[in-house]
Order: C-alpha cells, then sequence, then structure tokens
C-alpha cells in the first residue's frame, strides 16, 4: 500500500520552478532517505507532502487525500525541522503534555526517558536549548509520536557524534517495534544509509534515482589502480566519475561487468570494490573527492 | 570482490559462518530479520534481504509462523562451496601476486609447507 503518491506534481514559487512533474510512490512502513544537493528542493517536496504549503499543479495525495489544509493528515502526521517554534512561557514539560494531547500513539514514558538519556531537563525553556539540545529534543518527538507518516528534515544539525549515533539507533529500535512511513534527509548519508530501506535522490531535473538502498549500491563498482591500465583496459562501461589519490586512480564505473570481464581486470592488477550507498550518490551528484581540483587547475593553467 | 561489501551480503557471510563453525546447528532457529537489524543496526528489509540468499541457496527453510531454521546439509553445502568458490578465488589471487613477483610453483609449494609447519 501506498503512503504518498505524486502525480506530476510541480511547485513554483512565482516565475520560479522548484519542482517539476515528479510522479514518486512512497510505499508503507518503509524508510526512504531523502537525498540530493542544496536547493534542489527537499524541503519543499516534504512540506508540501506535510500540507504545509500547496502544490502548484499536479496530484498529490497523502493517505488518499490532498495534505493541503487535511486536519487528518496533520494527525498523523509530524514533521520535525530546526524551525520548529514554541511558545517562549512553556518548559519542555509543558510541550511533552500539549503532543500527548495532539498524536494518539504519543508515548510519554518513552520520551521523558530518551530525554534523560540526552541530558535535557524538563524544566528547560525550549528556546533556550543549544542548537544541538535542540535538534535532538525535536528528534525525540519524532520518535515518540509515533506518527504513522513521520518526517525528519535535516534532524541532526548541530548534533555531536554520539547524539547522532544514538538518535539513529533509536529510531531503529522504534521502528523495529512500531512500524511507520519515514521520510529522512540528510546531507551525512553515510550516517544514515544502513538505517534506509530506499532512497528518493532528486536533483535539478527531476528524481534522479528511486529505488532500494542496495540497488543503488549495486548500480557502480570501484575499480582502482593505475591510470595507464584503467584506461587500457577498463573502458568498456560508462565511467561514472574519475579520482585520483596519490598514485592511485579510481574510477567509478557502470556495474555491467561479467565475472570472466572482472576476473581479467584482477589479473591485471586492478583492485575492485563494491561502494557504499553514499559513494554511489556521491559519484550520480558529481560531489566526490577532487572535484573542486578542477577549479584550481583551471586557474592555474591561466 | 576486496574491499567493503553491500551490507546484506556481509549478513549472509556471518550467517554462513555460523554455520560452518557450528554456533548454527542443523534445526537450530536462525534470528529473524528484526534480530538481525537490531544486531547489525540496519533496516530490517535489508536484513531480509541477507537471509533470502541463505534460503534461494535451500541453506535455511522456513517453518509457517515458526521462523527459519537451519536446513540438514547447510554446513556440507557450505564447506563445498567455501572449497570451490572461496579457496579458488584466493588460490588465484595467490597466483596473480607469485607471478608478478615471478615466483615458480615449486616456490610457491615450499612456502606453503614451510607456513604448516610453524602452525604445527
Amino acid at each position: 500500500m501506498q503512503t504518498i503518491t505524486l502525480e506530476n506534481v510541480t511547485k513554483r514559487y512565482r516565475s520560479v520552478t522548484i519542482l517539476n512533474q515528479l510522479n514518486i510512490e512512497i510505499r508503507e512502513n518503509v524508510i526512504t532517505g531523502v537525498v540530493g544537493r542544496n536547493g534542489v528542493g527537499k524541503t519543499t517536496l516534504m512540506k508540501m507532502i506535510a500540507g504545509f504549503i500547496k502544490e502548484s499543479d499536479g496530484e498529490l495525495r497523502v493517505f488518499g487525500e490532498k495534505p493541503f489544509n487535511s486536519i487528518s493528515v496533520s494527525a498523523n502526521m509530524i514533521f520535525i525541522d530546526d524551525m520548529m517554534d514554541f511558545p517562549d512561557a512553556m518548559t519542555l514539560e509543558d510541550l511533552l503534555v500539549e503532543f500527548d494531547r495532539f498524536y494518539v500513539n504519543w508515548d510519554g514514558e518513552l520520551a521523558v526517558r530518551l530525554l534523560e538519556y540526552f541530558g535535557l531537563p524538563l524544566t528547560l525553556n525550549h528556546r533556550l536549548l543549544s542548537k544541538g539540545k535542540r535538534s535532538t529534543f525535536n528528534a525525540v518527538v519524532g520518535i515518540a509520536a509515533r506518527c504513522p507518516l513521520t518526517m525528519f528534515d535535516e534532524p541532526i544539525t548541530g548534533m555531536d557524534a554520539a547524539a547522532r549515533r544514538d538518535f539513529y539507533r533509536a529510531l531503529l529500535k522504534d521502528y523495529i517495534a512500531h512500524p511507520r512511513t519515514i521520510l529522512l534527509s540528510s546531507h551525512h548519508m553515510e550516517e544514515m544509509e544502513d538505517l534506509l530501506e530506499d532512497i528518493l535522490l532528486i536533483d535539478g531535473r527531476g528524481i534522479e534515482f528511486h529505488g532500494s538502498i542496495t540497488e543503488l549500491q549495486e548500480k557502480f563498482l570501484s575499480l582502482q589502480g593505475k591510470e595507464d591500465v584503467l584506461k587500457q583496459y577498463a573502458t568498456r562501461y560508462a565511467v561514472v566519475h574519475k579520482s585520483s589519490v596519490g598514485p592511485l586512480t579510481e574510477w567509478i564505473v557502470d556495474n555491467e561487468h561479467t565475472e570472466s570481464e572482472l576476473a581479467k581486470l584482477k589479473q591485471v592488477g586492478i583492485r575492485i570494490a563494491a561502494v557504499s550507498a553514499s559513494e554511489a550518490y556521491l559519484a550520480m551528484t558529481g560531489q566526490t573527492r577532487g572535484g573542486v581540483d578542477d577549479v584550481f587547475n583551471a586557474m592555474e593553467r591561466k | 570482490m576486496d574491499g567493503e561489501k553491500p551490507i546484506y551480503i556481509q549478513i549472509a557471510e556471518w550467517l554462513e559462518t555460523e554455520i560452518i563453525d557450528g554456533t548454527l546447528k542443523a534445526d537450530d532457529k536462525v534470528y529473524s530479520q528484526y534480530q538481525l537489524a537490531e544486531l547489525f543496526n540496519i533496516n530490517p528489509a535489508t536484513a531480509g534481504k541477507g537471509l533470502t540468499i541463505l534460503l534461494d541457496a535451500e541453506l535455511i527453510y522456513k517453518k509457517r509462523g515458526l521462523g527459519t531454521f537451519v536446513s540438514a546439509d547447510a554446513r556440507d553445502k557450505l564447506l563445498r562451496k567455501r572449497k570451490d568458490g572461496t579457496l579458488r578465488r584466493l588460490v588465484q589471487e595467490l597466483l596473480t601476486e607469485a607471478s608478478l613477483l615471478g615466483l615458480e610453483d615449486e616456490q610457491l609449494i615450499e612456502l606453503i609447507q614451510a607456513e604448516r609447519k610453524e602452525r604445527l
């Protein structure tokens, strides 16, 4: 069953098109990572799904309803980002009481225990929290609300490494016990990739990839060796990215090789390795190491 | 393949090793995909893909409503597979390195025998 469907959904702000003719289906109870470079419209997409902003064109359905101005979508959904704002006078404890009133699946005991674990006293005021602590509080709310649709937009902003690891672990454990549809965006894909089932990769043109994390990973292979050897033997399939670290050159190539082709590459001394999903993502979006070197190389040539 | 393998393949290989070394015996219950997800801190769907590899190879079998269990001949199958597959691949790599260094087969055998003695 689908929790979210988009058919030819477009979002424009005045004359600027942010998202163009998107077709997406998000299955129920799947954790999807929403990734893409800055400014491609990840937040716009998630806010549209949340019903905070209205699509300009196309059909958008969440739980079978148009989310904009829908109270039932609102009650079954939570959207966590670092812009969450609460009245000054309210302590964290006051906020927990309100969440309990609004979210039917709210687990107050889990929230209190997690906040205690993360060192967040309930007597504090939300506005006085440091950036990292505020992100942690918001993330705990996102977990404890147990909404059928849970969205986190860059939830780890400001969190230290231990808090990030603990957040992903807590989310996974609670998801296993209480499955729900989760959308998670982050620029640190390597930290969240094991948690994900699916990846939704957006770029300036639209949806670049939507599928399972293993599918993304298995699209590519890493070949490492001397550049002239790679040039001689490894040009059969498309090279997505080239980089060199010291004397060694690495090519990320389409994973179309047969077993015997791979064996041949090995025989001439090329090292073959699988790529992680985040490496595949970086290669697809041109964010791999060494890319910025080109800028400096071009200036030196002048 | 060298280097980092996809996590579901690592899970499958870990389960295979548990069967080979006897931690999991014939007809023992195998971890569920949710237990594996907790254990390895990964998405349950990914853990499920690891189990599917063993199911497809008939190394484990499903009992309706009870879970998955180790097949009676799983260990024998795996020993054969590792001999024909993994060991053969290691030998190929050994030969690649040996030819790079210009070593003859006799010299390789001497090396293996010397290593054996060290382990006794």
